[in-house]
């Protein structure tokens, strides 16, 4: 049976859940959950346990189910069945999201002050509020002086940080990114990870992002989930990052994914 | 001419305003369309709005003729018309078919079916015809009065949500993120949209609705630089093309709605000329 456990306005709740314990507990519970599509599972019997402030990498091949798991939190993708337990502080109002590409059209212009407000959406702010809320995400990721350019004028890593401004004007709990650094060239992401693990560090915002990048994970994460056919590997960085570990799931198929770690093996 | 103009105002008052506030209508609406690159949507619903004004007069319905306001004809407009813009918008056809294929295909369906319902009825084609070709003169008070509820119910909701309505639609899966309910904002608009054009259609025609939908849409997006200036431009160029053009038409005795078309057209390229210049 499938059964989230959520509050707020865009959560269902089948088990009802205190405030006090929500706030007690961990921000993201999942109790043998199981992400599918139709004809397809594409992860089983997840056990997983995400607690404020806490910066998880979320590692694995395409179409393991990373991505999904996002899309499960943000209560975009049911879950077919298991429990996934979300605090009742954690609404739409309090999460952050960063997809992997912007879907605005090029050919529609837009300034950066324009796109960042996007993110206002759904919040009931009065104007000064909202233009506090501007000034504090513009400045977080370095793109203050910048509002009134053209969004497509902006290099590409000065894009993405836009794009994780837009998710910060919310002043979220927590911050869900997907392979925020896909398409930039190593200054770029070393700029835009530098920037989440402040937002982590400084202000205590939970962090989940994917990543591909077992790097990524190793420098950046304090958990990691490594997903592989169907199953999720998780817990703290240094249990899971293990040579043997990595060995242990991927089998042949180790070496590239510890090519991405500090200490690659001979 | 401006007096000449003036001097017929208590002739064609209700034919002025509701061309003003259909050009300030559409010009609003047609910035979302032109934004989701979805242009021939309002050809498509145009003619399947169309099709139901034609099924009205073929059934009876409009018994004084095209000329005369009957509420059973629109709303059989309207009604075709909502139905073609929700379909375009959320039909998915079998093998993955673009929602172009599906906007060309109702237009189709509502150019050929509504030529074929008239095709033997006294002055059938003749009406269908008179529809195309766009004229103004025809409109009333009650059109004066729907236009002006539907122009104002525009401004409100884009006062209490633009940027919902801009986020809804060019970034949807960042909207949902946040809490949106995006496919209920879809519907909402193509709804606002079909009852927009199926109005706007039966009072001045396919030219006229299709022309201020997508091109003061286009002046804007090619000159400004944020969406929000977008949906304020477009409907200000809208109504300053329909008020010249009503003024030229009158002096040179022309068709007010095609001097307008042809006005919108020669802003377009010149908004267009000014983006190459400034690259």
């Amino acid at each position: 049976m499938a059964t989230t456990v959520r509050a707020g306005a865009f959560l269902m709740s089948e088990v009802s859940m205190s405030e006090e314990s929500a706030e007690s507990g961990p921000l993201i519970r999942a109790e043998r959950v199981v992400l599918a599509y139709p004809g397809v599972r594409v992860v089983r019997d997840l056990d997983l346990e995400i607690d404020e402030g806490q910066f998880w990498c979320l590692l694995g091949a395409n179409g393991t189910g990373k991505t999904s798991l996002l899309r499960a939190i943000l209560g975009l993708l049911p879950i077919a069945s298991g429990r996934l337990e979300i605090a009742l502080h954690l609404t739409p109002d309090t999460v952050g999201f960063v997809p992997q590409h912007c879907q605005w059209s090029r050919t529609l212009a837009t300034t950066v002050r324009e796109f960042v407000g996007l993110g206002t959406v759904g919040l009931q702010l009065r104007a000064a509020e909202r233009t506090a809320r501007l000034g504090r995400a513009l400045a977080t990721v370095a793109l203050q002086g910048l509002e009134r350019h053209d969004l497509w004028s902006l290099s590409g890593g000065q894009r993405q940080r836009a794009m994780i401004a837009r998710a910060l004007v919310r002043e979220p709990t927590l911050l869900l990114l997907d392979e925020p650094t896909a398409s930039l060239d190593p200054a770029a992401e070393e700029a835009v990870l530098d920037l989440v693990a402040r937002v982590n560090r400084d202000d205590g915002v939970t962090v989940v992002l994917v990543t591909h990048d077992m790097g990524v994970a190793e420098r950046y994460a304090s958990h990691v989930a490594l997903f592989h056919d169907g199953a999720v590997e998780n817990g703290r960085r240094a249990e899971i990052l293990r040579r043997d570990n990595l060995e242990r799931i991927y089998g042949a198929s180790s070496h590239g994914w510890l090519h991405g770690l500090g200490e690659c093996p001979a | 001419m401006i007096e000449e103009f003036l001097s017929s105002w208590h002739l064609f008052r209700d034919a002025y305003v509701s061309g003003c506030l259909i050009a300030m209508l559409l010009g609003v609406i047609g910035v979302l369309i032109v934004a989701r690159d979805q242009i021939f949507l309002g050809a498509a619903v145009s003619q399947a709005s169309m099709l139901g004004l034609t099924i009205g007069l073929e059934l009876g319905w409009s018994g004084a003729g095209w000329y005369e306001f009957d509420a059973v004809t629109s709303l059989l407009g309207s009604l075709f018309a909502v139905v073609g813009a929700l379909v375009t918008a959320s039909l998915r056809v079998p093998g993955g078919e673009s929602r172009e294929a599906l906007t060309g295909w109702i237009f189709c369906v509502g150019l050929s079916g509504s030529v074929l319902l008239v095709a033997h009825s006294p002055h059938g084609l003749e009406e269908v015809h008179r529809l195309v070709s766009s004229t103004i003169v025809g409109a009333t008070l009650v059109d004066v009065e729907l236009l002006a509820v539907l122009a104002a119910g525009t401004v409100v909701a884009l006062l209490l949500s633009w940027r919902t309505l801009v986020l809804v639609t060019m970034d949807p899966e960042a909207a949902r993120a946040m809490g949106v309910r995006v496919e209920w904002w879809d519907r909402a608009l193509y709804v606002w949209l079909g009852i927009a054009i199926s109005l706007s259609l039966r009072v001045s025609g396919l030219v006229y609705t299709f022309g201020f939908l997508v091109l003061p849409a286009l002046v804007a997006k090619s000159t400004m630089r944020e969406m929000r200036s977008m949906l304020i431009l477009a409907p200000a160029v809208a109504a300053l093309v329909a008020i010249t053009s009503f003024v030229v038409a009158h002096g040179y005795d022309l068709p007010p709605a095609h001097v307008a078309v042809a006005g919108l057209c020669a802003s377009v390229a010149l908004a267009w000329t000014v983006r190459s210049i400034r690259g």
